[in-house]
């Protein structure tokens, strides 16, 4: 393969950019800080979900994590937290064990990873699925076929959450 | 084209970048934000293998994820406002009701 | 006459639909236990009176329809070796299944059966209509009636049983009564220690009737293993009887009376022959049949109050009255008879079992009524007195008089229930007063009482006039001089002589109990000064019974003649009646000869007479003493005094059995419940636990965090573990 494809710096691009937000999402001082380098992860997140030709998922990441989730964060943030009450984070020995045990896990991962074989793409060749491949007529089509029951079963999770979550915040009366 | 690889490489820097969230941060509310981190990871891992395999149902279990997540977030963020009005504070090394 | 007898003999209802409402005989008053259990306090006095009344008055009805049902000869039970005439029944599916055993809830009523049916729920009609008034003032009323009911319902399971498992079922269901009715007043100490002795002196048995019935089990099975040239027999080949034997063993498993009966028709020409196969290999099918059924007598021995196990009912008198009339004397202590009827066609083919069954009975039919002779309280002498009427029904078992036997059930459960109901008449009506010796009197103040006791007294001792007992006593007495046991004609005769000695202790001790009790002054050290006749509701139980006690004697009669291999032969009601059930053990006499039943021609007339002397002697004597309160004579103190304590034998079996096996039991106690159980089971499993925890103490912080962080590791660790696998 010769030459950097703009899929590749692209994806370089919106790589870097997702590490760094999501570093800033660790390692801010302010949870609101946190809170808006999420909201940038998820849209960089989306990017690479453009990039994986899966255009409704990125729309839906944009619409429910980075506007609804997202806007519940901020607004329970904005409720709670008082001026900032010492290190935001601490380092006892569990901690920093626990980090390295997943330092280590992240090795591991990758040195897997890298030596996965290319990937052929031999449905690309055909040109209808690839037309339709991550569609909102193609995902709509599936979601209210084959999974409409899980669908149903999500919508009344759904409900049960809001229910739940009342319940729970509601002051004591 | 990019090789599955590189977004599984991502995916899994996401997810051990969020764990190490869960891990050192002391904001309840933080720790919350990287758990979503982790899911998004996940969520990456699925799309990019519907890319490489042409199955629209990873798209499908990255759209229940997503609807699975919202619901987490808000008990989630319901069991942080009330420990908030019992506590008076949303450090979770002040609370240590799992103990005894 | 006969259009009567036609009527009597034609089946009122279905036989068909009657053997399938059977378990509605059970049910009714199964159902009346649990109201009077659950809601007794709820619905008050009254209304558990009726429950367990109309229980039992329903049972009552059913098992009269029944009873009319069977004596058509039409009335068929269905088993899988063909239909059974006279009787009724039907399977209500599988109890339970294992492999080739199984075992499945059916119900069936023949002439024996039946018979016991009346028995059971008018005797216990009566008597819980006694008991209503008896049990006026008792708090524990609707508890009472509960365990009345159930006891019923438990009995009605163990006779309409037509397996060996069912009928064991109820078998234990009357024990459990049994020792919740003695301990009725549980808060007597030594009334609670009655109940436990009567229990645990029945599991002793109850093991036997187990041990019993698997090896029953396994001897039937070896049989249905058997090659079919093995069990030709005449007028049948082989081949056919293995195919319905391996059909009914399917169809019923091996413990229905059905299986049983057909292997007791099998086993004549097998009894000198050694098992080839399973676990009683190498031992003879003769040899496990007695060791079976001595076990059987074992069980036997334990709920009818046998020797060596008779110990426990003397002390389950301390129960209420109307128990003791119910329980301990008409029908529960019966059920080893009726067993051994049930099952008399195996022992027809075992007669060293026979003549054991012969002595035990003779032998504690005549302890207990030594015994009898010197007890002061009143339901003491009728203790002993059902236990030596037991023994000698056991001594007409044992002879082969099986018919006779039963008969003395029947008739010993009216005479009996109705002395002992008299007995608590008694006691009501003179302030709990249980000593005879402070009694006297009672003729003139309570006249139905007497009246009822006095032909009670008469039909079981055959004094003045022979009523019921007499002739089903006689006919025990008979058998045992008549009729012949191969190889044992000695000891079946020291049988008779025990046999006819106890009949003259029998009208010794009873007239010696009514003089005392009704005759002469009244005592100087009576209770109250004058009795009380008791209501309406005790004494009307009492008049019916003793109607019954002499209306009974009928059944002993020789009325009908049967014409036998051109002969004519005389039977009494009861044995002719009872001649469908024993129809096998009869053939299986024919063909052994192990057994020979003497055959009457005419009524015997010269042992009656012989038995008439020997009842008038000992009531005569009786009547001479006690009349006239006369002192025993100095020397026979001693035996008065060893016949008093019971001739020492719970004494005895304090010394020999109950030391030593506390003693064991303590050693258990301090070497293996102290030391290694409570030491080092117990305290050491405590004492790791708790070590193990203050370890882990360490670790429970109650942050969230750390246990993230140990995930981490965990899951990092079993990652890298996973990759070194598959790098390898």
């Amino acid at each position: 393969m010769s030459g950097v494809s703009p899929e590749q710096v692209l994806f370089a691009v919106f790589a870097l950019a997702i590490m760094v937000s999501s570093a800033g999402v660790i390692f801010a001082r302010n949870a609101i800080a946190s809170a808006m380098s999420l909201v940038a992860c998820f849209f960089f997140l989306a990017g690479v979900y453009v990039l994986l030709w899966a255009h409704t998922v990125a729309a839906l990441q944009v619409l429910v994590y980075a506007g609804a989730i997202m806007v519940l964060f901020l607004f329970v943030i904005m409720l709670l937290t008082t001026s900032s009450d010492g290190p935001s984070m601490s380092f006892s020995v569990s901690r920093v064990a626990g980090s390295a045990a997943i330092v280590a896990m992240f090795g591991a991962l990758t040195s897997v990873f890298v030596k996965l074989p290319a990937p052929s793409y031999g449905w690309t060749r055909d040109a209808d699925a690839v037309a339709t491949f991550g569609t909102i007529a193609k995902v709509g089509e599936v979601l209210y076929t084959r999974w409409l029951f899980p669908f149903e079963a999500v919508s009344l999770l759904l409900l049960v959450a809001i229910l739940g979550a009342v319940v729970v915040a509601k002051a004591r009366v | 084209m990019v090789p599955t690889s590189w977004y599984l490489i991502l995916a899994a820097a996401l997810f051990c970048l969020g764990m190490v969230g869960v891990l050192v941060r002391r904001n309840a509310l933080v720790v919350f934000m990287c758990i979503e981190l982790m899911l998004n990871a996940a969520n990456l891992t699925f799309v990019a293998f519907a890319r490489e395999r042409g199955d629209i149902n990873g798209h499908l279990s990255a759209f229940f994820i997503i609807a699975v997540a919202a619901a987490e977030a808000s008990v989630g963020l319901a069991i942080v406002i009330s420990l908030f009005r019992s506590r008076g504070t949303v450090n979770i090394e002040e609370v240590h009701s799992m103990k005894n | 006459m006969d259009k009567i007898q036609t009527f009597f003999q034609t089946a009122p209802v279905d036989p068909t639909s009657a053997g399938q409402a059977l378990w509605l005989i059970i049910a009714l008053p199964l159902l009346g236990a649990f109201i009077c259990g659950v809601f007794g306090k709820i619905i008050g006095r009254q209304n558990v009176h009726l429950v367990a009344l109309g229980a039992v008055g329903g049972s009552f009805l059913l098992s009269a329809l029944v009873f009319w049902t069977i004596n058509d000869f039409r009335a068929s039970a269905p088993t899988p070796f063909g239909a059974v005439s006279y009787a009724v029944g039907a399977d209500f599916g599988t109890w339970f299944s294992a492999g080739t055993f199984k075992v499945t809830m059916g119900l069936m009523a023949d002439h024996l059966s039946g018979s016991m049916l009346l028995v059971i729920t008018g005797v216990g009609f009566l008597i819980h209509l006694y008991s209503t008034e008896y049990m006026s003032h008792d708090a524990g009323y609707w508890r009472f009636f509960a365990y009345l009911n159930l006891f019923v319902a438990a009995m009605l399971t163990l006779v309409l049983a037509d397996s060996m498992p069912l009928l064991f079922v109820g078998w234990e269901g009357v024990g459990m009564c049994s020792y919740l009715l003695i301990g009725f007043w549980y808060d007597d100490p030594a009334k609670a220690f009655a109940g436990r002795k009567a229990f645990i002196t029945n599991r002793i048995g109850d093991f036997g009737f187990l041990v019993g019935s698997f090896i029953l089990v396994l001897l039937v099975e070896s049989i249905a293993a058997l090659p079919a040239e093995k069990l030709n027999r005449a007028g049948e080949q082989g081949s056919a009887v293995v195919e319905r034997y391996q059909q009914a063993l399917s169809a019923k498993g091996p413990l229905a009376f059905s299986v049983v009966e057909e292997t007791a028709k099998t086993l004549p020409n097998l009894l000198e022959q050694t098992i080839v196969a399973g676990p009683l290999f190498g031992r003879s099918y003769g040899t496990m049949l007695m060791v079976a059924l001595l076990l059987f007598m074992l069980g036997a021995a334990g709920k009818s109050a046998q020797i060596p196990l008779y110990v426990w009912l003397p002390d389950a008198m301390a129960g209420p009255t109307p128990v003791s009339a119910l329980i301990h004397a008409a029908t529960m202590v019966t059920s080893g008879i009726y067993l051994f009827c049930r099952i008399s066609y195996l022992l027809v083919l075992s007669p060293t079992v026979m003549v054991t069954i012969a002595v035990i009975g003779a032998t504690t039919a005549f302890v207990a009524a030594l015994i009898a002779f010197s007890q002061t309280g009143i339901k003491k002498v009728l203790a002993y007195s059902t236990v030596s009427q037991l023994g000698l029904m056991f001594l007409g078992i044992g002879v082969g008089a099986f018919w006779a036997a039963f008969l003395h059930v029947v008739t010993h459960a009216f005479f009996k229930a109705c002395l002992f109901l008299g007995a608590g008449s008694v006691m009501h009506g003179n302030g709990d007063e249980e000593d005879i010796t402070k009694l006297g009197g009672l003729r003139t103040e309570m006249p139905v009482t007497w009246a009822t006791f006095a032909v009670s007294t008469v039909a079981i001792t055959g004094f003045i006039f022979p009523l019921s007992g007499f002739f089903s006593k006689d006919a025990i007495l008979d058998a045992a001089h008549h009729n012949h046991i191969e190889g044992y004609a000695g000891l079946q005769q020291f049988a008779w002589v025990l046999g006819t000695l106890t009949a003259l202790c029998t009208a010794f001790y009873m007239l010696r109990a009514y003089m005392l009790t009704f005759e002469g002054p009244r005592a100087k050290d009576a209770k109250l000064k004058h009795a009380h006749e008791s209501a309406p509701a005790m004494t009307a139980p009492l008049v019916v019974l003793a109607v019954l006690a002499v209306v009974s004697l009928v059944h002993g009669l020789p009325l009908m003649h049967v014409t036998r291999g051109g002969e004519t032969v005389t039977q009494t009601l009861m044995e002719n009646f009872l001649d469908p059930v024993f129809r096998t053990t009869n053939d299986l006499i024919a063909q052994r000869k192990a057994v020979e039943i003497a055959e009457e021609h005419g009524a015997p007339w010269a042992t009656w007479a012989f038995a008439y002397v020997i009842a008038l002697i000992g009531g005569g004597t009786a009547v001479l003493i006690y009349g006239r309160r006369l002192k025993l004579p100095d020397a026979l103190e001693p035996l008065r005094k060893l016949s008093f304590n019971k001739f020492y034998v719970d004494e005895l079996y304090e010394l020999v059995l109950i030391r030593p096996l506390t003693f064991l039991s303590k050693a258990f106690f301090r070497v293996i419940d102290s030391i290694l159980i409570d030491g080092i089971g117990v305290r050491g499993t405590a004492w790791l636990t708790q070590r193990a925890g203050g370890m882990l103490r360490y670790f429970q912080t109650g942050d969230a965090q750390m246990y993230a962080a140990v995930m981490a590791l965990a899951v990092a660790g079993g990652l890298v573990w996973a990759l070194l696998r598959v790098a390898s």
